[in-house]
C-alpha cells in the first residue's frame, strides 16, 4: 500500500484557525507541499503579515517573522538582504498588500527585491470583519460599503499581478485561483515557478491568488466558490502576466 | 589655555578649510578642538561660516563671544563686530569691506588678502593670507605647524604657492 | 589605541557602526542626519556594506527589524519626523525584541520645524512615540568620541537585553567635527540562537508580535516589563561633576551639557557652588543619581520647553526645588546666558 495523500510534515499539529471554505487553507497546504517536496525546510522564512493568516507562523515548522500591517514586503527585504541564501515568502492579503502596504511592495518590485510574495485578494478585510477593500468589486456590499462599492468615492478594483508585471525589478507575476482541482493544479505550479526563480536569485515573483472568503462575503462556501469564479475572475483575469525565465528561453 | 575662533564669508572663500586646518594643527599639538560648521538659516544667502573652539580640556561648542574673528565679507563683518571678547581681534578682509569698525575696546586688523595674494602667488590664495594672519593672532600654533598642514591638505602642484600666501598673511604686520 | 582622526559627529558614528560590524543601513535622506546613509553609501563597496535608500522612513525601520530578525547588525538614522514615521516599527521591534539600532539626529519641532540642534524629542524618544507599553533604551553622547564610542555600546546593549536602541543625537553634535578615536574592528555576534536565518540544525523560530488573547497577552506584557525592571536596574548612566558640595545642581543631556558645564565653571570662578549631572542614558533614566543628594536645588536646563524635567522632578525629594530654563526653535543658550540665568534664579 502506498501513500498517495498526507498532511504535509512541515505543518505542526496545530488546529488552523481559518473559517469554513476559506481559501487560506488550501494556499497553506501548497506551500507547506512544496517547501517539503524540494527540502526547503531549512531555508525557508515566512513573513506574515497583519490578517487572517497572521496566526500561520504556528502551523509550520519553518522559521517566521509576523509583520505589522503593510510592512511584509519591508521586513522581507531585510531578511532577504541579510540571509540571500535563503527562501523569502512575503505571505500577504489585499488589505494588507493593496492598501497599507502599496508603498512598500512597489518599492520592493521596483528594488527587485529577490523574495516571493504569496498574495492571496479576496477582495474584502477578512480579520477586521469584512470591510472594503481596495480589490473590493464595483458594487459589492461590504460594512464599509453597504450601499455596494462606489466609484465616486473609492475609485475602481486595483489589478496588483498586471501592475507589478509592468514593473521592470518583478521577474515573475501569475494570477491563479483555488476554485477547483484543475486550478489548485495550476497554483501550485505558480508557487513552485516563483520559488525556483527566487532560489536562482531572479527578481521579484509575485503570485496572486484569487481567493474565496464566504464569511466576509456573507455567503455559504459553496455560493462564495460560484460567486467566485463567476464574478470575481471576471475583474481579475486569471494568467501569466510576466515570465521572464520563459523569455529567456 | 582656550581660544575661539569665528571664520566668516560666502561659499568659495575657503572659511570652512581654514577652519578645519586651525584644528589640524592645533590638534597635533594635544589640544581639544571643536569645529562647528553653521548651517540651515544661516547657510542661506552663500553664507559659510565656521566656530572653532580649541582648549586643553573639552570644552562648550557653543560659544558666548570669541577671541578672533575673521570676517570675509561685509554681511560677516555686520554679523560679528559684536561678538569679538573685549580686547580680542577682529580681522576684516579690507579687499572686500569697505566699512570701518565701531568698536574700540577691541584690536582690528585690516588685511587686503586678495591684493596680498595676488603680489605673492595668485587671487586664489586669498584665504591662505588670511590663515597666516588668523595663525600669528591665536599663538597656539606657529607657522610651521600651519605649513605642514598646507603641505599635507593641498594638492602638491599648490603648496607651494598656498606656502607663499600664508607667509605673506603671517608677516602682515612686519610690513 | 587607534589613532585620532578629526571628523565630523554623524561620519563619526557611520564609521563606527561599520567597524562594529554593522554591515546592513536603510535611511532615507533627512537634515540632519543624511550623512549617515551618504557615508554607508560611499563606503558600500569597499566594506561589502549593504545600503538601500529606502522609499520611506516606514520602510526603512521595518527593514532593520527584518535584519535584526535574522540576528545581524542593522541600523538606520533620521531625525524628527522621520522618527515620528518609525514609531510604529519601534513598537513592533520592541514586542519582537527586536536588537536593532538607530539614531535619531534631534531638531525642532513640531512638525518640519526647523533643522537645527534640538531635544525636543525627548518625550517621544523616553515614554514611547509609538502605541503600547514599550521602552527602548536611549543613549545621548555629548562628544563626537562619545557619538562614536555609542556605535559599538548600542549594539552590545540591543543584543544583550534584545531590545532596540536609540542614540539620541543632535543637530549640533551631528554636525560638529572633532578628534576620535574609533573603536577596533569586530565582527558582530556569532549565529544567533532566537534568529529567524532558516531552521539550518535546530528547530524552527517563531517570531510573532501578535497577541493570542488577554491572558496570553498579558503574560507577553509582563515579560516584557520584567526586562524593562532589569533594564532599569542595571543600565542607568550618568556623569556627575562636583555634585557633592554643590548647592545648585545643573542637570542637562547631550552636546548641550557642554554649555552647562562651561556656565558651571564661570559660576565656580563667582564663588558659586554649582555642580553638573549628565544623564548618558535617558531611558533609563538615572534615578540613582539624584538618590543621595539632600538639600539641594536643581537646575534642569534642555533645548525644549521642559521633558527631562519631569523625569527629574520624579526623582528628586523635592519637586519643588527644581526649576527650569529652556530655549526652542533651534536656539541655544551661550555660556553667559545660561551663567545669568543661574545668577537670576539663585542669587537673589
Amino acid at each position: 500500500m502506498s501513500i498517495v495523500y498526507k498532511r504535509p510534515e512541515v505543518f505542526t499539529d496545530e488546529y488552523m484557525k481559518y473559517c469554513g471554505g476559506c481559501g487560506h487553507g488550501i494556499i497553506n497546504k501548497v506551500i507547506g507541499e512544496l517547501i517539503e517536496e524540494n527540502n526547503w525546510q531549512e531555508k525557508a522564512v515566512f513573513v506574515w503579515p497583519i490578517g487572517c493568516s497572521v496566526y500561520a507562523d504556528k502551523y509550520f515548522k519553518v522559521d517566521s517573522i509576523c509583520a505589522l500591517h503593510g510592512r511584509a514586503p519591508a521586513v522581507a527585504t531585510g531578511v532577504k538582504r541579510a540571509t540571500p541564501e535563503n527562501l523569502v515568502i512575503s505571505y500577504q492579503g489585499d488589505g494588507d498588500l493593496v492598501s497599507e502596504g502599496m508603498s512598500e511592495i512597489m518599492h520592493s518590485a521596483i528594488r527587485g527585491e529577490k523574495f516571493t510574495v504569496v498574495f492571496v485578494n479576496n477582495a474584502i478585510y477578512g480579520m477586521t470583519g469584512g470591510q472594503m477593500a481596495p480589490t473590493t468589486l464595483m458594487g459589492q456590499h461590504t460594512t464599509t460599503s453597504p450601499y455596494g462599492r462606489a466609484e465616486e468615492f473609492t475609485g475602481h478594483p486595483v489589478n496588483m499581478a498586471e501592475i507589478i508585471a509592468g514593473i521592470p525589478g518583478c521577474y515573475y507575476s501569475e494570477r491563479v485561483t483555488v476554485n477547483t482541482p484543475g486550478n489548485i493544479r495550476k497554483m501550485k505550479a505558480a508557487i513552485k515557478k516563483a520559488f525556483e526563480y527566487q532560489m536562482e536569485g531572479k527578481g521579484l515573483t509575485f503570485v496572486e491568488v484569487v481567493s474565496p472568503c464566504p464569511t466576509g462575503w456573507n455567503m455559504k462556501p459553496v455560493k462564495a466558490l460560484e460567486w467566485l469564479s463567476e464574478s470575481v475572475i471576471s475583474t481579475y483575469p486569471l494568467g501569466v502576466f510576466k515570465d521572464l525565465g520563459k523569455e529567456e528561453k | 589655555m582656550k581660544s575661539e575662533i569665528i571664520f566668516s564669508g560666502i561659499g568659495g572663500q575657503g572659511t570652512i578649510l581654514m577652519g578645519k586646518m586651525v584644528c589640524t594643527a592645533a590638534s597635533k599639538k594635544g589640544l581639544n578642538v571643536t569645529l562647528s560648521p553653521a548651517y540651515g538659516q544661516e547657510k542661506r544667502g552663500g553664507r559659510a561660516s565656521c566656530q572653532v573652539v580649541i582648549s586643553e580640556e573639552m570644552g562648550s561648542p557653543i560659544i558666548s563671544e570669541a577671541d578672533t574673528i575673521l570676517v570675509m565679507d561685509e554681511k560677516s563683518f555686520d554679523d560679528y563686530e559684536g561678538k569679538v571678547k573685549a580686547g580680542g581681534t577682529l580681522i576684516v578682509n579690507s579687499s572686500m569691506i569697505n566699512k570701518k569698525p565701531n568698536r574700540t575696546d577691541i584690536k582690528v586688523m585690516e588685511i587686503p588678502f586678495t591684493e596680498i595674494a595676488t603680489e605673492v602667488a595668485t587671487a586664489r590664495s586669498a584665504n591662505m593670507v588670511a590663515l597666516g594672519a588668523v595663525v600669528k593672532t591665536l599663538h597656539i600654533v606657529d607657522l610651521d605647524d600651519a605649513k605642514a598642514v598646507v603641505a599635507a591638505k593641498m594638492k602638491p602642484a599648490l603648496v607651494e604657492a598656498n606656502i607663499k600666501a600664508l607667509e605673506a598673511g603671517y608677516h602682515f604686520d612686519e610690513r | 589605541m587607534g589613532e585620532k582622526v578629526f571628523m565630523q559627529g554623524n561620519e563619526a558614528f557611520a564609521e563606527s557602526a561599520i567597524r562594529s560590524g554593522c554591515k546592513f543601513f536603510f535611511g532615507y535622506p533627512i537634515t540632519p542626519s543624511s550623512e549617515m546613509p551618504e557615508y554607508y553609501a560611499k563606503k558600500a563597496p569597499e566594506e561589502g556594506l549593504t545600503f538601500i535608500q529606502a522609499e520611506t522612513e516606514v520602510a526603512a525601520f521595518n527593514m532593520i527589524a527584518g535584519v535584526a530578525a535574522t540576528g545581524k547588525r542593522g541600523m538606520t538614522a533620521t531625525s524628527g519626523p522621520g522618527f515620528s514615521l518609525g514609531c510604529e516599527a519601534m513598537s513592533y521591534m520592541s514586542a519582537a525584541s527586536l536588537p536593532s539600532v538607530v539614531v535619531d539626529v534631534m531638531r525642532p519641532g513640531p512638525a518640519d520645524g526647523e533643522i537645527l540642534g534640538s531635544q525636543g524629542d525627548y518625550f517621544q524618544l523616553t515614554k514611547g512615540g509609538g502605541h503600547g507599553d514599550y521602552r527602548t533604551i536611549v543613549l545621548a553622547p555629548y562628544s563626537v568620541q562619545e557619538y562614536a564610542d555609542f556605535a559599538p555600546l548600542a549594539f552590545e546593549l540591543a543584543e544583550k537585553y534584545l531590545n532596540p536602541v536609540v542614540v539620541a543625537s543632535d543637530g549640533t553634535l551631528a554636525k560638529m567635527m572633532e578628534n576620535v578615536v574609533l573603536p577596533e574592528r569586530t565582527s558582530g555576534p556569532e549565529r544567533q540562537p532566537w534568529a529567524v536565518d532558516g531552521a539550518k540544525g535546530r528547530p524552527h523560530n517563531d517570531i510573532t508580535t501578535c497577541g493570542d488573547g488577554p491572558e496570553q497577552w498579558e503574560a507577553f506584557n509582563l515579560r516584557l516589563q520584567a526586562k524593562y525592571q532589569n533594564i532599569r536596574d542595571n543600565e542607568q548612566r550618568w556623569e556627575e561633576y562636583q555634585t557633592e558640595d554643590a548647592d545648585v545642581i545643573i542637570v542637562a543631556f547631550g552636546v548641550y551639557s557642554r554649555v552647562a558645564m562651561a556656565a558651571m565653571k564661570m559660576a565656580r570662578e563667582k564663588g558659586l557652588k554649582v555642580g553638573l549631572i549628565r544623564p548618558i542614558t535617558l531611558w533609563p533614566f538615572p534615578v540613582k543619581a539624584f538618590e543621595n543628594l539632600e538639600n539641594k536645588d536643581f537646575f534642569v536646563t534642555e533645548l525644549n520647553s521642559g521633558q527631562m524635567v519631569e523625569d527629574v522632578k520624579l526623582a528628586v525629594k523635592d519637586k519643588d526645588r527644581v526649576e527650569f530654563y529652556g530655549r526652542l526653535g533651534g536656539m541655544i543658550p551661550t555660556p553667559v546666558e545660561l551663567f545669568n540665568k543661574l545668577c537670576e534664579l539663585y542669587m537673589k
